[in-house]
């Protein structure tokens, strides 16, 4: 019993770690006003990126370059789309993530050959403090490339905390832009700014699905992750900490498709792939936190009169 | 460089701008390319045009670069046109199933206009389509015999469309209720839907045919005879009379937005929730019915799915029917004529782009590029085409392509 919930902790843990990060970024873009529902198309076109890069070059940080710089670049998009061209962000999106599903799954047609050898991260035991029973396993046995990921998280947030300027610009951006524009914050550059961290992150944080979790790529590889952080960001009340909480549940909720099986209880499939979604469900109709979104979340800001 | 803020064009864009400071009437990054002046009449001229233009640029830049990306797979234009027009219209057999893709998606489309009326987004036609289909395949495969063969299909679709509704107004009770925004909530339900499908055909309990030997695939088993959409008559071709019933769906609808009260009442929920009521208008309830509506026209879709060749219900039943049919519906802006002729475009399209890869070696999502550029293109110029002719003429729910102002600000409760 003991082997088990290791076993289905370590799962929780290493597919937890992309919504984690993907969603500390998000977390970020809607405290500054944006909501941006493109992470799972980031997410994907960071982890095709990467899988090219890093097949092409031989070297898994290279992967982790290209999959960095994919995510950055739908990132521009989604800013231009949502910042400088005030166009609906959920809309835009929505049509950004059918845009990277299609447009990956063209590219692995062209660019990847089935059964290549893909360089990725192999999982690394942190002396003496692996051994530990159940933490040790589950904290101190996961790949660089994770460790190096939530350490760029807990950066990020202490970054953007509400003890710093930047955290603070962020802030009055999402809640009242008109007046920080006139106290002197650049608003549209702190929001197309914060599109860029969510790109950033939701790249790497497919980038690590990809080279440390699967190694390789298959099509929609995703498959939905990418709402499951925005998800955890509404389900987190909009704080890191509850951000965090709510990764690890829905890496608990999706890791119970691989161990279950593996403990020979008999669940539908099905029934455990719906799971995720299903508390993700549960979560926005608030049943698990109340709380308010910042108050300009979605609303485009012009300089000139109302925001539209 | 003052000008620019003074011209007309600006003063056009809302009621005065209180909280401009007024020694700032030049500010260093101008709020984008919107704000320029038109010179002189034929500026005016051409952006009185820009609702036309602006998404017609998008439609045929999206087209070129899908053109590009067909090149880069090793197809010649030339070769790439060919295969495509072949596989649209080079056949009765090729101009039948692109009706019948026209039909599914016109549907979804239908469904999504009724709730955006509302000014609803319904995000969610693929789960639906996936819920209709299961309750289609359900019926179509377990009705006893002794039920009359004339109320078997129409039986199915009406199931069809009932299961569609009831996963609809799972969001539409969430939105009521507790202010749940219904993009969200649908979008998750894409998901719950598409598993509870796999769950339907692997499962031989549920829905999945007898299993014989290990090669008994995962999929239904047959819908019976009766079920079967009939074939409208045309030699050689698969088209179904599901384009007649989604012609009449549409119509209806239209009928209803435009000819009643309840139209009416819709359009003014759409237009300002606290309007609406005050004037009277049962808002929770059209905006429940609305959404609900939406998903009964996805999920009839996804009865008509089924009930098509080859009859049975597999995981892959609805290859993206229903974010084509958002894009139908958000690309027709709440014209329902629109609908139809873009739901026949992206049907043909959507067949063409099948035989693009048989013929040519371009893989099938090309398509799906070419529809998602297609909506980020016409998303992102609306502050050129929404604007002017939201200021012109207020009828049209502000939520077209637009930014939303209240309809969605809530993401949670």
């Amino acid at each position: 019993m003991m082997l088990t919930l290791t076993d289905l902790l370590v799962a929780s843990i290493a597919l937890a770690v992309p919504v984690l990060v993907a969603a500390s970024g998000e977390l970020v873009g809607e405290r500054a006003g944006v909501l941006t529902m493109s992470v799972e198309g980031m997410m994907l076109t960071g982890a095709f990126a990467a899988v090219v890069g890093a097949t092409s070059s031989g070297s898994a940080l290279v992967g982790v370059a290209c999959g960095a710089l994919a995510g950055l670049l739908v990132g521009v998009l989604q800013a231009v789309l949502s910042v400088t061209l005030r166009a609906d962000q959920i809309v835009t999106g929505i049509a950004a993530n059918a845009l990277a599903l299609a447009g990956t799954t063209f590219g692995a047609r062209l660019l990847l050959e089935r059964g290549t050898e893909v360089p990725g991260f192999a999982r690394v035991a942190v002396p003496v403090l692996s051994e530990i029973p159940v933490i040790g396993p589950v904290l101190f046995r996961q790949t660089g490339l994770a460790y190096a990921l939530i350490a760029t998280v807990v950066v990020l947030g202490v970054l953007t905390s509400r003890r710093t300027g930047w955290g603070l610009a962020v802030d009055a951006a999402g809640e009242d832009a008109a007046s920080a524009d006139r106290s002197g914050i650049a608003v549209l550059r702190v929001r197309f700014g914060a599109v860029l961290v969510v790109g950033l992150l939701s790249g790497l944080a497919g980038t690590q699905l990809a080279l440390s979790e699967v190694h390789t790529f298959t099509d929609n590889m995703t498959a939905g992750v990418g709402y499951l952080a925005v998800v955890a960001v509404i389900a987190g009340s909009w704080r890191p900490v509850g951000v965090a909480v709510a990764a690890l549940v829905f890496g608990l909720a999706q890791a119970l498709q691989f161990t279950l099986p593996a403990l020979g209880v008999d669940v539908p499939f099905a029934l455990l792939v719906m799971l995720p979604y299903v508390l993700a469900l549960l979560a926005v109709a608030g049943l698990v936190s109340h709380s308010r979104p910042p108050s300009g979340l979605t609303k485009p800001f012009v300089r000139l009169g109302r925001a539209t | 460089m003052t000008a620019p803020l003074s011209s007309p064009t600006a003063a056009t864009t809302g009621p005065g701008p209180s909280a401009r400071p007024g020694s700032r009437s030049a500010p260093p990054r101008p709020p984008g390319p919107a704000a320029r002046p038109a010179r002189g009449a034929t500026g005016d001229r051409l952006r009185s045009l820009a609702p036309v233009l602006v998404p017609l640029a998008a439609v045929l830049g999206a087209l070129a670069i899908s053109t590009v990306l067909a090149v880069l797979a090793g197809a010649t234009p030339a070769e790439a046109a060919a295969a495509l027009w072949e596989g649209m219209v080079g056949t009765p057999y090729a101009i039948g199933s692109s009706v019948n893709v026209a039909a599914v998606l016109l549907l979804v489309a239908t469904g999504f206009l009724v709730a955006h009326r509302a000014g609803l987004v319904n995000v969610g036609g693929e789960g639906q389509i996936c819920l209709g289909a299961v309750g289609a395949t359900a019926v179509g495969t377990m009705l006893p015999a002794s039920v009359p063969a004339v109320l078997t299909l129409p039986l199915v679709l009406l199931v069809a469309a009932l299961c569609g509704a009831a996963w609809g107004s799972i969001a539409a009770g969430l939105a009521v209720r507790r202010g749940v925004s219904e993009v969200i909530t649908t979008l998750l339900l894409n998901f719950v839907g598409a598993a509870v499908l796999v769950l339907a055909v692997h499962e031989e309990a549920l829905l999945r045919q007898p299993v014989t030997s290990s090669e008994t695939l995962p999929q239904s088993a047959p819908l019976v005879e009766a079920a079967h959409l009939p074939l409208l008559g045309v030699p050689d071709s698969p088209a179904t009379v599901a384009v007649v019933l989604a012609l009449a769906a549409a119509a209806v609808a239209s009928l209803v937005l435009r000819r009643t009260a309840t139209g009416i009442r819709l359009a003014a929920v759409g237009q300002s929730r606290p309007a609406a009521l005050r004037l009277g208008v049962p808002v929770d309830r059209l905006r429940f019915s609305a959404l609900t509506t939406a998903g009964a026209g996805a999920g009839l879709a996804g009865g008509v799915l089924v009930a098509s060749a080859p009859h049975v219900l597999d995981d892959g039943l609805s290859s993206g029917y229903g974010f084509s049919g958002l894009v139908v519906g958000l690309l027709a802006r709440g014209s329902f004529t629109a609908a139809v002729g873009i739901a026949t475009a992206l049907g043909f399209l959507v067949s063409g782009g099948i035989n693009l890869q048989l013929a040519a070696g371009v893989p099938a999502s090309i398509t799906q590029i070419t529809e998602s550029l297609i909506i980020i293109g016409v998303a992102g110029t609306a502050i050129w085409s929404v604007r002017r002719s939201r200021t012109r003429r207020r009828a049209a729910p502000r939520t077209a392509l637009g930014s939303t102002a209240t309809a969605r600000t809530e993401v949670s409760s």
